[in-house]
């Protein structure tokens, strides 16, 4: 977990806070430990590479975060450093993470994920882009502020990434495994939570500091106890690739024609409201 | 800009909850494709003619000229009934439609994102303009000769839609066949 106050300080500020967020916080590590033999004990590992990646950089980040703070203190540079460094390339494995859940969950469907992909790329850089812009305009500027808009500006975008993935599996009502489903609701319930602890963070820097670190180790507690859940049982991953496809003939065939039918209901609908009472 | 950011979470989880409500079918298998492409061409249209003819405008004015209010009360109680009913219809074949799309686009290799995004702009539109008619409706704020052009116009269009979701209800069929008879393992994407 991070702590943004003045320099941001990094998991330190765990060790000092109140018994039940301790408690939580070591629970978390437990938890992540638990899930890698889950996926280990299931065999999963091979279909989950990238999420299996996540929790072992999350654990050994927690590990090198130790050994900092013990060699240079908690409110050193070379710590800051190094704890942010260590952020960013979680950061990184998270995206690859919510990436590889993305794949899996429509990539069954080969025109669908060729379009799905684009648009939840084109989701994330429209948002990363959006608070980037956004953080240069402020008024002031402090490394604190800079720190925040950029984990803000991840976690929207994973946020955004998991629900517009919800939102193609429901428009194109595809069949979807609870489990993987799970995992990518545990990300984006993380997601919206800590984009709403880190804007409130942005107004009361100091006043809400408790607060935000309380919220962030219980959110992502929740986070893990659905993981865990999700993956009690073995996830049954098949392979990729549908070998009955139409013709790419077929589609641009039927689906204009098809569009052109919704449009004519479409109209008839609009039309209802527009019709004038006959003159006698 | 924080209203931004808290906005946009607020908007976020709207739109979370009703992609995670349960979907009325999905495109799991087989059996599902080859029942939609199936069904494509049945509709409802066989009563229509006889539904038509128990709206005709003149039947009400008939029994208003007679001078029974009771009756013409519950005439027009029924008549808006059915146009409900009509309504209901209309949506049906709409969200057939979709799902032929969908079945469509599912089995496809590549999709034309502005056939796509026509599509759930199309969808947006109609469930906005039918969920509105539907209240009006129901609110009793529908003027009658409105209600008469509507009945009218449902049932010439829905003659109109049963020709053409059937015709192309039976050509995504020969494709899914063809398709499935090329490779010899049916027409399950998962």
């Amino acid at each position: 977990m991070i702590s943004v106050y003045g320099r941001a300080t990094m998991p330190s500020k765990m060790l000092d806070l109140q018994t039940s967020q301790q408690f939580g916080w070591n629970l978390s590590i437990f938890l992540r430990a638990f899930l890698l033999c889950l996926l280990i004990f299931h065999r999963n590992i091979r279909s989950f590479p990238y999420f299996a990646a996540y929790l072992v950089a999350n654990l050994t980040k927690a590990v090198i975060l130790h050994l900092a703070y013990g060699a240079w203190g908690m409110d050193s540079w070379p710590s800051y450093f190094v704890a942010w460094g260590s952020e960013a390339g979680l950061a990184c494995l998270r995206a690859l993470a919510v990436a590889e859940l993305c794949r899996r969950l429509l990539g069954h469907y080969r025109g669908i994920w060729s379009l799905a992909w684009r648009v939840l790329l084109s989701c994330a850089i429209l948002i990363v882009g959006y608070s980037a812009i956004d953080a240069a305009s402020a008024p002031q500027h402090s490394l604190a502020q800079g720190v925040i808009a950029a984990n803000r500006a991840i976690e929207l975008a994973v946020a955004v990434v998991i629900v517009v993935l919800f939102a193609f599996l429901r428009h194109y009502q595809v069949a979807s495994d609870p489990a993987i489903r799970s995992l990518a609701l545990g990300f984006c319930a993380y997601s919206c939570v800590s984009v709403v602890n880190f804007t409130i963070l942005d107004k009361f820097i100091n006043a809400y500091l408790p607060v935000w670190n309380f919220l962030g180790v219980f959110t992502y507690l929740g986070c893990l106890t659905l993981w865990a859940w999700a993956l009690r049982k073995a996830i049954a991953v098949p392979p990729f690739g549908s070998p009955s496809l139409f013709a790419k003939a077929v589609y641009q065939r039927i689906s204009p024609e098809v569009n052109a039918q919704l449009r004519t209901l479409n109209d008839q609908l609009s039309q209802f409201w527009r019709t004038e009472e006959p003159q006698p | 800009m924080s209203f931004f950011y808290l906005a946009a979470v607020a908007l976020l989880l709207i739109l979370l909850f009703w992609a995670l409500r349960a979907p009325r079918k999905q495109a799991s298998g087989a059996k599902n494709e080859n029942a939609l492409l199936g069904q494509a061409g049945r509709r409802h249209a066989t009563y229509l003619p006889l539904i038509r003819q128990a709206l005709s405008a003149g039947d009400l004015a008939f029994v208003a000229s007679r001078g029974f209010p009771e009756l013409y009360q519950r005439l027009r109680k029924e008549r808006r009934g059915v146009a409900l009913s009509y309504l209901t219809a209309l949506h049906e074949d709409f969200s057939r439609l979709l799902d032929l799309a969908t079945v469509v686009a599912a089995l496809s290799p590549e999709l034309a994102p502005t056939q796509e995004k026509e599509r759930v702009w199309l969808k947006v539109q109609f469930t906005w303009r039918y969920q509105l008619l539907r209240v009006a409706l129901h609110a009793g704020v529908f003027p009658q000769h409105k209600l008469d052009i509507l009945t009218h116009q449902v049932s010439e269009l829905a003659v109109r839609m049963e020709t053409a979701i059937r015709e192309l209800g039976e050509r995504a069929a020969v494709a899914a066949k063809l398709a499935s008879s090329l490779d010899g393992r049916g027409v399950d994407v998962v």
